[in-house]
């Protein structure tokens, strides 16, 4: 009996793994790649393991872009990300308490609204968006890039949030306001501590995505110390010509990094976080 | 006096509907502030010949009109998103589902393997990826080489044949499942235990238990994935547009790639938007059938 | 009460969009106060490292010399660069100095957006006395100048010298058609190597209507008169996958085409995937030389054509221009003069976007450049200024679209698909339908 459950274990070990290999595949491609010289990136596709191992890319990709280094576009791309999760995870939070908790007239079209928002492609919005923030003032600022986000703009996680407050049990409000406590008060004390795990789980899918974008910063940025990495990487190539994609590759690797480090520390939160099971019943 | 005057006003604000009002709120601002105006913008544009560059001259439906009756690339682009979002969708939901459930116990080995297979989903749309898709799926490439192992033809193009090129394009998006999985697992954590152990002591084996509990229990969030990632799907630009660019012939054509190629390439900008609306359209259509269809399969709390 | 609410909300749509909408004329009122700093220049690019480096270097080196002036330096890739300018000329923010494609450069000059440079080179600020005549007439649009060119360029079949020296095959400039057909041929017998015809290269069609006498685009429509006097690439290509001398069409969606790197000259698993050469423009000899492999050294010779004279061309590689949001012209076409004629700057910028086009600049800065671009200098200078005739026109509006039209059909041909005499029926039928809508 207990050998059979060492083999299961085993078994399940050995395909989890395998599995998980051919999942980073790419991403280890990639990271092997950075290694590589930058001319022979293309004619050694096939094989991971480079035949010489160098930093230059890394050296090279660092020293940026006209005196602006790498280390530039990380602390811009940092202070956008953390701030706009910031903003989207409170403003979501508070919203989808309200929408989940609440009736009133026009919840429905509020929620029509959340989802309308997000059915039109990013690309259509471009030029609308830019003429409405050009007459906001907010060209060539961070502004466009942080501020509609701490109004929850992003359906998505309200969206989330309001899900996961549903799962929790009525019975919890109710005692706190027979206990005398306001609506707000019912959000501040009860809900939002025990929306932990849908906070990190926003948190994470926002940083991430904000960190990605690279479309606003392309329009709304115009002084290139301002870029964040996003928007670096891409100056590495140029179809036209010639492209440095081991530099690229370089500075792609660092710029999992962070993302990477944020879901390690924070994954367990997700899945060991303060479960409500407990309060049920 | 003034006091009973601060509470009645402290009263009202703690009613039901003032708080629901006032918790919105940041929304309620947000989307007039924010959403409303490019939208209004973009859909004025969809009924104006339009190129960017000069202003923008109102042409009534011309656009929309251009769109059903001479366009055969919309179609074309219609019937690949179609397929593509119908067949994906699914595919990376039942994948993320099935991995969910073999990593949420909480231990070191599958906190590690969390990370892995999130990986994927980190790297998103980069170049390094769509480099190395291409590879991976040409005719000399990896796909094939493991194929030849098991003796099937080992030169198959995947990429340059007008079936299978959308597959490539299916695989990518299945791949990067992480962000369902780690709303499942958030969601898995959060079914009581209890309901588990009463089951056991009823004498319920892991199908059961599956079936009578973890499911019904999942139905929000399989709801929840499932209207998201329709919605993703529909509007999948980044696969299609790094690898494939809708090579060979159309065959992989995504509707917002072209929209793009439309607003950007082409200059047709008020076509563009017209056929964004059209497309917003479709899938306000396919979540409202989706919401009808909530009643019937998804575990309601409240009752 | 929903009804209402709703009311408000789309109302307050129609209303903010309008004034959003409208308003945009006004704008550049608006525009004007934010950039009181007229001291200030913004010059935007696209391009790689080298290009970013060498061009903020310059820019440096200017305000150094002249105190007072400052530059906001914006670079980009290609495609997101003309999404950026596309965007801020609509709210009219464009940048003052911009980098110009003759893909696009009619569109911008038709609608305005571009300054009128003739006032400055009658004047002398702008001084193009040195430059050739045939360069200046390319950026002419009914008579008036809006850019200058940065460099000079012209169509060049680059092909792997290496591997057909060693079969003994020389390659000779101005091949007519047929003898590259048998060229091809040969190559393929003797080395295996395969060959690729301008799939993806969208002014091949363009370059043999020429021998003919006819321009590609005229106003409105397609300037060939039948469908059969643009068939010459479709022909060629239908012969070319029948007898086996084509690389395969699939070989193309597995690279990212247009990129050096991966061209099929330089890239590809076996002799079948692989092409001994590519249709392309002189100056990507650098980066093509750069991406192959060790010990293989690229040869540059003219695209065939059965009347050499009448095809080749010089071509602008790109244009600088100023654009109608600039606050101050005079200081910005200044930094053209100084681009165009200061051997100094040319120093730096070594011609990494075209052989300069300034005569004296070009002879001083030509021992300086390294091997591969003293020879894209030579194959200007030796082989195509001598036999070459005046560029047609930029191309107008449609364009881009009867280019995407011509892509999809080299593919269903080389793909067998569609005959290649269908396809010339349809390029032409639907590309004159493109040219007129796109004409209004």
């Amino acid at each position: 009996m207990k050998k059979a459950r060492i083999h299961r274990k085993i078994i399940y070990h050995v395909i989890v793994t395998i599995f998980g290999l051919i999942m980073i595949y790419p991403l280890i491609w990639m990271i092997m790649s950075s290694f590589k010289d930058t001319n022979t990136i293309f004619t050694t596709a096939g094989q991971l393991i480079p035949e010489e191992f160098t930093v230059d890319n890394y050296i090279n990709g660092w020293k940026g872009f006209a005196g602006v280094s790498f280390g530039t576009f990380f602390k811009n791309s940092l202070f956008i990300s953390v701030v706009a999760t910031v903003g989207t995870v409170f403003s979501s939070s508070i919203v989808a308490y309200g929408l989940a908790r609440c009736k009133f007239k026009g919840k429905r079209i509020l929620v029509v609204a959340m989802l309308l928002s997000m059915m039109l492609p990013a690309q259509v919005l471009m030029i609308p968006q830019y003429l409405w923030y050009q007459k906001l003032g907010w060209v060539n600022s961070y502004m466009p890039l942080i501020v509609p986000y701490c109004f929850a703009i992003q359906g998505f996680f309200t969206y989330l949030m309001m899900n996961f407050i549903q799962g929790i049990p009525r019975e919890l409000d109710e005692a706190a306001k027979i206990d005398g406590c306001s609506y707000y008060g019912i959000f501040g004390r009860i809900i939002f501590p025990l929306m932990l795990p849908v906070l990190i789980t926003s948190g994470i899918f926002s940083f991430m995505w904000r960190w990605d974008d690279f479309l606003s910063a392309l329009l709304y940025i115009n002084d290139s110390a301002k870029y964040p990495v996003s928007l670096a990487l891409k100056l590495f190539s140029d179809p036209g010509s010639s492209s440095d994609y081991g530099a690229m590759f370089a500075m792609a690797t660092l710029s999992v990094l962070p993302i990477m480090l944020i879901f390690i520390f924070l994954q367990k939160y997700i899945v060991e976080g303060i479960s409500t099971s407990g309060l049920k019943g | 006096m003034k006091k009973t005057k601060q509470m009645s006003i402290r009263k009202k604000l703690n009613t039901e509907s003032a708080a629901g009002v006032i918790c919105t709120m940041p929304f309620i601002i947000g989307f007039l502030l924010f959403m409303i105006v490019p939208m209004g913008i973009s859909l004025y544009y969809s009924f104006c010949n339009y190129d960017i560059l000069s202003t923008p001259q109102w042409c009534g439906l011309d656009n929309y009109i251009k769109m059903f009756t001479d366009d055969p690339k919309f179609w074309k682009a219609i019937a690949v998103t179609f397929y593509f979002a119908l067949v994906s969708v699914p595919l990376r939901l039942i994948f993320a589902l099935i991995v969910a459930m073999i990593l949420v116990k909480s231990s070191k080995a599958s906190a590690f393997y969390r990370a892995v297979y999130y990986l994927p989903s980190i790297i998103g749309g980069s170049v390094a990826v769509a480099i190395l898709w291409k590879r991976m799926f040409a005719a000399d490439g990896v796909v094939n080489k493991i194929l030849s192992v098991f003796g099937f033809p080992a030169d198959f193009a995947w990429l340059g044949n007008t079936k299978t090129a959308i597959w490539t394009l299916i695989i990518l998006a299945v791949w990067q499942f992480g962000s369902s999985m780690l709303i499942f697992l958030s969601a898995l954590k959060q079914i009581p235990a209890e309901l588990y152990e009463a089951a056991d002591v009823d004498g319920a084996n892991k199908f059961n238990k599956f079936f009578k509990i973890t499911l019904p229990l999942l139905t929000p969030t399989i709801f929840f994935n499932l209207v998201m990632q329709m919605i993703n799907g529909f509007l999948a630009f980044t696969q299609c547009f790094i690898i494939t660019q809708g090579k060979p012939m159309d065959s992989t054509l995504f509707y917002t790639v072209y929209t793009y190629f439309q607003s950007f390439k082409f200059y047709n900008t008020g076509y563009g938007a017209a056929l964004a609306w059209v497309m917003l359209l479709l899938i306000g259509l396919i979540t409202l059938v989706l919401f009808a269809t909530k009643k019937f399969w998804v575990y309601d709390e409240g009752n | 009460m929903k009804r209402r609410v709703l009311a408000v909300i789309l109302g307050m749509a129609m209303v903010c969009s309008m004034a959003a909408c409208g308003g945009s004329s006004g704008d550049k009122k608006n525009s004007e106060s934010t950039k009181e700093d007229s001291g200030k220049i913004t010059f935007a690019w696209w391009g790689n490292q080298v290009r970013n480096e060498r061009t903020s270097k310059i820019l440096e080196m200017y305000s150094e010399e002249n105190p007072g002036v400052t530059f906001d330096g914006q670079f980009s890739e290609w495609n997101d660069y003309w999404n950026k300018l596309a965007t801020a000329s609509a709210g009219h923010t464009m940048p003052d100095i911009v980098q110009m494609d003759l893909q696009y450069y009619d569109q911008y000059v038709k609608n305005g957006l571009l300054l009128d440079l003739t006032p400055y080179i009658e004047d002398g600020t702008l001084n193009l006395s040195d430059v050739d005549e045939s360069i200046l007439d390319s950026a002419k649009v009914d008579g008036k100048t809006y850019a200058v060119c940065n460099g000079v360029n012209a169509p060049a079949l680059l092909y792997n010298k290496t591997a057909l020296d060693k079969v003994g095959i020389q390659v000779k400039d101005g091949m007519t058609i047929d003898e590259f057909v048998e060229l091809s041929k040969e190559v393929k017998e003797k080395t295996g190597l395969r060959t690729n015809i301008g799939y993806n290269h969208e002014t091949l069609p363009e370059y043999w209507l020429r021998a003919k006498g006819q321009v590609f685009f005229e106003e409105g429509k397609l300037g060939a008169k039948s469908a059969d006097d643009i068939s010459t690439v479709f022909d060629l290509e239908e012969q070319a996958v029948k007898e086996g001398w084509h690389v395969d069409p699939s070989v193309f969606t597995e690279i990212t085409v247009g990129s050096a790197e991966q061209d099929p000259m330089v890239y590809g698993s076996n002799e079948d995937s692989m092409s001994w050469c590519a249709f392309a423009y002189s100056n990507q000899l650098s980066s093509i030389q750069q991406a192959a492999p060790e010990g293989v050294e690229i040869g540059i010779t003219t695209w065939p054509s059965d009347d050499l004279e009448k095809s080749n061309y010089l071509k602008p590689s790109q244009f600088f221009a100023v654009t109608t949001d600039c606050k101050n012209p005079e200081e910005a076409v200044k930094v053209l003069d100084y681009i165009t004629n200061s051997v100094e700057c040319n120093e730096v910028l070594l011609g990494e976007r075209g052989v300069p086009i300034s005569q004296k600049v070009s002879e001083a800065i030509t021992p300086q450049l390294d091997e591969t671009n003293q020879k894209i200098v030579g194959y200007i200078n030796e082989v195509v200024t001598p036999t070459c005739s005046t560029i047609n026109p930029a191309a107008p509006n449609g364009a881009n679209e009867v280019y995407d039209l011509l892509k999809n059909l080299e593919e269903q041909v080389l793909y067998g698909q569609i005959t290649a005499e269908d396809a010339a029926k349809q390029l032409f039928e639907e590309g004159n339908a493109f040219m007129e809508a796109g004409a209004q």
